[in-house]
């Protein structure tokens, strides 16, 4: 035990100055960390590659200031010091600590940290008088630190000590050491020439800085309160804690704070509002903020007008919600913004001079934000990603700095890129590193099952019969199925085999890093950005015919006439899948008609009916397996929703793109009753084995108040709609059908999808059994394990499987993968990016119909002209549903001159002064001309407009023209046709509309090429995605009316 | 005080210690010539004094004389300075009462009472500064102030509280790692033998983790008790040096 005992330091702790003396140990060995290490360094973990031609070591102000910069993962061999760290926790916060742990901790960064101050020759200790942060940012330090670095190496490495503190440079440039003293600037200029984005965010960030010095004294919000009385007001009750969540369409005056924990009892408020942007006290959207009630003399009510503008609140008494006002912040969630630089005119050019820009975010709950930057005018119509750094109470905007550009506003890609960015979602291109860990494949030396690792699993390519049944074109077949008679007909085995992902993607390898951070694929309307690289998800885990693969399965023994379970076997197999079916092949082949199977084309005519026989009667007898699962699944858990959840759970279970939803065949009801299956037993199995360690799926049922608009709206027409349980949810929805309107129930159904609670992740230690319950599958346990390719969920689940198999066969530990804390922060963060997946790929959707109408002329064009129907009826107007595009929006009823729609005789509508008046389920207009009266789900007929915001995403606006229908609409036709006819009138369609999407999709990425090439204009690329755009949400009316037929 | 990060990533503690390492113990014996026993010991930054009385005969209320070994009586102080903030009772406070009752205990365990019934062994421990790990401190000082005295023992007590975050034991507390928010425990333990004279923990901790933690306090246990054997060796050679001449 070598130690040596040396330091004082003086501390201050609660309110008191104190003098509080602290040992400090110091040692001969601390590890370095670096690959050239000649002195036998105990360097465990990550260690810095010995191939370059220099360290870098920032010091303390660097750290502190250019964090951001140091994350680029361009920059290699950075050397973090103590000191450093020390100073980043002590002046940025816990947040931004964490943010440098993290970028130790990840092995996609090639930096280290060197505990200096625990060294003992390049330890400097404080002297006398000398304040904390002084000392820490004394680059005398840092300096010591590097030389010792330098002389530790032998002088193998270069030692670049990059520091802003210009004395330093000078001072030390001088000393002949080794190590090259030298300033941010100088660094990136000399050492990363080509890293432009760096020098960009560099000079950005510096500015900011030097704007920060040059502040203003006036107070225009009120200080926040220190953090201890905070706690104390909090846990007396006085003070309340939650998220602050500002409204949409009243950025600037309403926002509510969420309260998360009912810790107080007595008070059964779920949230405060928070009136105006004095009141909100420099908080942003997103923050975890404390607040205080305002006395009840200043409690306001909610606005329900449409209008900005016609905010006056006519709403009584009862109606006044909690109002309070904000006294400090908790936690920051400042995360990276884009924002668009205002176009200059003469109130900016005063301010030119100090080159400071209020920028608009993108995001419209989010305040202006003050940017310095001498690149204003040529980045005028472009959009910028920026971050907040901080907001003084002196100031009335935050101050920020740019980070990088994204390009031109209103561009297709910048668009597309400026979603992402919203959504917190990074997708960077698979780096090399990870792409090594891939097995290489090349056309000559195609990959193959090794036979060692075959010895291992049991190999059903002989004696199963598997197939995959899949919508057309697609890559990742990640689920295949198989069916057999055992024992002379008396059991039949059914079998689900999901590829092994699990079996490429090792624990903790780069690529299981990357995959975690993704944890889903993102799925936006005209391009997908996949979890895993391409050699796995479309080749080497892809299920495809023909070819020998791993696989993960599920095998059921059934009893061949109760269809009762004998026997469940789990494990690791080899399989080939024989066939590779398209839903409308399969449903062909079981519908009993000729068609044309391309894996049997080659093969003799006798051969091949053999084995066309042998493939139907597998399939019919899936079939009857899934009837019997899903009747026993509606008598066990009494469950019917259909049309919304089980579409919404087709979706989840085997969405492709969300713009397409699926032509309910029979056959995809059977594929997913399969999945379905699977997934409940593999939770059962991984629960059963680690109770307190295995991540399921939980859909808790939803809060009964969130019913009441549906409920309301559906006595409008009459239907009554009982909420209780989802049986009885079911089971109104049923009934709640108007023969004569097919979209009532489509709406009402649509409604009650809006009203559900989100199914979510869990760890099973983390909850009591009861919430295990999935509401929407009526399941007592679900997880998901099908789609490993496209969830990092299923990947946990399949390592979960793994143990849970090894545990019975004796030969693991019995020890789970993960611990009841790691599972709950991976599904934490899983849940949470799967929202961010939706949240983006339905504002892709929408930036798609925007798109679509923008190049049309809206008074003209007879696409703009459409059928809705008025589903919520508010203060100033409705809000209405289109089906033929899928769009619902907001159609104004009184416009901003105060003046009113009426409808004449002939329906049309037009502006007039006149009164409004707004009833339950009606709106009236009242004018010199007459009444018109607006009820819920009155057909109307609306002109779709794009109404464009260069600083924010375009909407669309719908202007009501006609109180009737417009009659011209083709599903209307449709509607009155037979069920069959329909069915393959759709089934026509739907194919024609593939196939031009198909021909499309060529033609676009031929395009694209000819675009980089030529560098043509973007326009005939975007039309051809607009008119895929349509062509989909054409299609997405379709289902409705068959939904209902089936149900009836 | 709760953002204090106890266990670096790199697995250094707050003063640049490893988990397993103690705090650099130094101490001298027979410091006092008046006492029949004395010693003083550092642990870091926490200084312990130890005096030994006795034994001898029953003092006070001679009720108390138990027939068949001797009474151990302890009292434990702490010295005004001892704290960074002025501390304004130095004993008779129930912390200190409670504390003299664990050594009191502790002793009972090593000290072979039986060889001197009807009389009374005194051990005043006084705490001049105070830095984290007092009892176990104030149990090594006194340890060497008995044998200081010439009082036979079973063996040495050796005293080590040790700590538990982010599922490693930290051995030997310092204050700031104790004010921490770590759920600590003390034990005292005879080395050779490996018996356990006192373990005491008010702290929640779960089950699964508590052998870990006593398996850690032994090793930190034993580490101490090889660096009080030193100490007492050395003493002797001293005296035996000088008693030689």
């Amino acid at each position: 035990m070598i130690k040596t005992e040396r330091i004082l330091h003086l501390k201050s702790s609660r309110g008191r100055k104190v003098r509080v003396v602290r040992e400090h140990y110091l040692r001969e060995r601390v590890p370095c960390y670096s690959g050239v290490c000649q002195a036998d360094c105990e360097n465990d973990g990550k260690v810095l590659s010995g191939d370059l031609t220099h360290y870098m070591v920032p010091d303390a102000g660097v750290v502190v200031d250019y964090l951001e910069i140091l994350e680029f993962r361009e920059l290699q061999g950075i050397v973090f010091t103590q000191t450093a760290c020390q100073a980043v926790q002590h002046s940025k916060g816990r947040r931004q600590y964490n943010r440098l742990r993290n970028l130790l901790k990840d092995p996609r960064h090639d930096c280290v940290l060197f505990a200096n101050e625990f060294q003992e020759y390049s330890y400097c200790p404080r002297e006398k008088g000398e304040s904390q942060e002084k000392w820490q940012t004394r680059s005398e330090c840092v300096y010591n630190a590097a030389v010792w670095y330098y002389n530790h190496l032998a002088g193998m490495m270069d030692i670049v000590m990059i520091t802003e503190d210009q004395e330093a440079v000078a001072q030390y440039s001088s000393l002949n050491s080794g190590v090259y003293v030298i300033s941010v600037q100088d660094y990136f200029q000399n050492f990363w020439p080509d890293l432009q984005a760096a020098h960009e965010l560099y000079t950005s960030i510096s500015q900011s800085l030097q704007e920060k010095e040059s502040e203003g004294k006036e107070r225009e919000y009120g200080e926040h309160l220190p953090a201890e009385v905070l706690e104390a007001g909090i846990k007396s009750g006085r003070y309340f804690q939650g998220t602050l969540n500002v409204s949409k369409h009243r950025a600037q005056t309403e926002a509510y704070i969420m309260m998360e924990s009912f810790s107080n009892k007595s008070t059964d408020m779920t949230s405060i509002l928070v009136h105006g942007e004095k009141n909100r006290n420099r908080a942003v959207h997103g923050d975890v903020v404390v607040a205080e009630l305002l006395p009840k003399s200043e409690w306001r009510g909610k606005v329900t007008a449409l209008m900005e503008g016609q905010g006056e609140v006519k709403s009584g008494e009862d109606k006044l919600l909690p109002t309070g006002c904000i006294v400090g912040i908790q936690q920051r969630n400042w995360r990276d913004y884009v924002v668009t630089f205002p176009l200059r005119d003469g109130t900016q050019s005063q301010s030119r001079n100090s080159q400071r820009i209020l920028a608009v975010p993108w995001d419209h709950r989010i305040p202006k934000i003050r940017i310095s930057t001498q690149q204003a005018d040529t980045l005028q119509d472009h959009r910028v990603v920026v971050r907040i750094d901080s907001w003084e109470s002196t100031s009335l905007y935050p101050n920020g700095h740019s980070v990088r550009v994204l390009g031109r506003a209103g561009e297709l890609e910048t668009e597309v890129q400026t979603i992402l960015i919203e959504n917190c979602i990074h997708v960077p291109v698979f780096s090399d590193a990870q792409l090594r860990e891939m097995p290489v494949i090349s056309p000559e030396k195609p990959w193959e099952v090794d036979p060692v690792e075959v010895t291992k699993r049991r190999d059903l390519r002989q004696s199963h019969l598997v197939f995959s049944i899949d919508p057309k074109g697609c890559e990742d077949v990640d689920d295949t199925l198989s069916v057999r008679s055992l024992a002379g007909g008396d059991l039949v085995e059914l079998g689900v085999h999901i590829a092994d992902v699990t079996h490429f993607v090792t624990e903790g390898s780069l690529t299981d890093l990357e995959a975690r951070t993704r944890a889903t694929t993102y799925y936006l309307a005209d391009r997908r950005y996949d979890m895993l690289p391409a050699v796995l998800s479309a080749d080497l885990c892809s299920l495809l015919g023909g070819v020998d693969r791993y696989a993960m399965s599920v095998l059921w023994e059934l009893n061949t006439h109760t269809l009762a379970v004998n026997k469940v076997w789990y494990g690791r197999t080899v399989i080939r899948s024989s066939f590779q079916l398209q839903y409308e092949l399969a449903q062909a082949l079981l519908n009993g008609e000729q068609t044309e199977v391309p894996e049997l084309a080659q093969l003799g005519s006798e051969e091949r009916s053999v084995k066309l026989a042998q493939l139907i009667q597998a399939l019919e007898m899936l079939t009857r397996v899934a009837r019997h699962l899903r009747a026993q699944r509606d008598r066990g858990g009494a469950l019917e929703l259909e049309g919304v959840e089980v579409r919404a759970q087709l979706d989840e279970e085997r969405n492709i793109t969300a713009l397409v939803p699926r032509q309910p065949l029979e056959v995809h009801e059977t594929v997913a009753e399969c999945m379905i299956y699977a997934n409940h037993w593999v939770a059962h199995k991984i629960q059963k084995t680690f109770p307190h360690q295995s991540l399921l799926r939980r859909h808790p049922p939803p809060r009964q108040e969130f019913f009441s608009q549906l409920v309301e709206t559906a006595q409008a027409k009459g239907f009554t709609i009982n909420t209780e349980t989802n049986k009885a949810l079911a089971d109104s929805l049923d009934r709640a059908v108007d023969p004569e309107d097919p979209l009532v129930n489509r709406l009402l159904r649509m409604m009650t999808t809006q009203a559900m609670s989100q199914a979510l992740y869990f760890s099973t230690g983390a909850q009591s059994p009861d919430p295990f319950y999935h509401y929407g599958l009526a399941l007592d346990k679900y997880t998901h394990f099908t789609s490993p390719i496209r969830r990092y969920a299923d990947i946990v689940v399949h390592r979960l499987l793994t143990a849970a198999i090894a545990t019975e066969t004796g030969a693991g530990a019995g020890k789970a993968p993960a611990s009841n804390k790691e599972l709950e922060e991976i599904a934490h963060h899983i849940n949470s990016r799967n929202r961010a997946a939706k949240r983006a790929q339905k504002l892709s959707t929408e930036l798609f119909q925007c798109l679509y109408f923008k190049d049309r002329d809206a008074q003209k064009d007879p696409c703009c002209v459409a059928n809705a129907i008025i589903y919520t009826v508010r203060d100033d107007g409705v809000l209405a549903f289109v089906p033929e595009y899928g769009v619902k929006a907001p159609v104004y009823i009184k416009n901003r001159e105060g003046q009113v729609l009426v409808a004449a005789q002939d329906g049309s509508c037009e502006w007039q002064s006149g009164s409004v008046r707004r009833y339950a389920d009606r709106i009236t207009t009242t004018s010199g001309c007459g009444t018109s009266t607006f009820r819920l789900f009155d057909h109307i007929t609306v002109r779709i407009s794009v109404q464009s915001f260069r600083c924010h995403a375009s909407r669309l606006n719908l202007e009501l023209i006609s109180n009737m229908p417009c009659h011209s609409t083709k599903p209307q036709e449709q509607h009155s046709q037979g069920r069959v006819q329909l069915v393959q009138e759709v089934v026509r369609l739907a194919e024609e509309a593939y196939q031009q999407a198909q021909e499309e999709a060529r033609r676009r990425s031929k395009f694209c090429k000819e675009e980089r090439e030529f560098c043509q204009t973007k326009t005939p690329n975007l039309y051809t995605l607009l008119e895929e755009v349509r062509e989909l949400a054409l299609r997405d009316l379709e289902p409705a009316p068959q939904v209902c037929a089936t149900t009836a | 005080m709760a953002g204090l990060e106890l266990l670096s990533d790199q697995g250094y503690r707050l003063d640049g210690r490893k988990a397993t390492e103690l705090r650099k113990v130094q101490a001298r014996m027979g410091v006092f010539a008046q006492a029949d026993g004395s010693a003083y010991l550092e642990q870091g930054n926490t200084k312990a004094l130890a005096v030994v009385y006795g034994p001898h005969e029953m003092r006070g209320s001679r009720s108390r004389t138990l027939h068949d070994r001797a009474v151990i009586n302890c009292q434990y102080s702490m010295a005004t300075f001892s704290t960074a903030e002025r501390k304004r009772r130095p004993h008779g406070d129930r912390k200190s009462t409670e504390m003299s009752l664990h050594l009191k205990q502790t002793f009972e365990a090593a000290v072979m009472t039986q060889l001197y019934p009807r009389s009374q062994i005194d051990i005043y421990v006084k705490i001049l500064q105070s830095d984290g790990g007092n009892y176990s401190v104030c149990v090594n000082a006194a340890t060497l102030a008995v044998i200081d005295a010439g009082i036979p023992m079973r063996d040495y007590v050796c005293a080590c509280t040790v700590g538990f975050v982010d599922e490693t034991p930290l051995a030997d507390l310092c204050y700031a790692e104790e004010s921490g928010g770590v759920s600590s425990l003390a034990l005292a333990l005879l080395p050779r033998g490996g018996q356990i004279a006192l373990l005491q923990m008010d702290a929640r901790l779960h089950q699964d983790h508590l052998e870990t933690l006593i398996e850690a306090a032994m090793t930190a246990c034993k580490g101490v008790s090889k660096v009080l054997d030193d100490v007492v060796r050395q003493h002797l050679q001293e005296v035996s040096m000088l008693t030689g001449e």
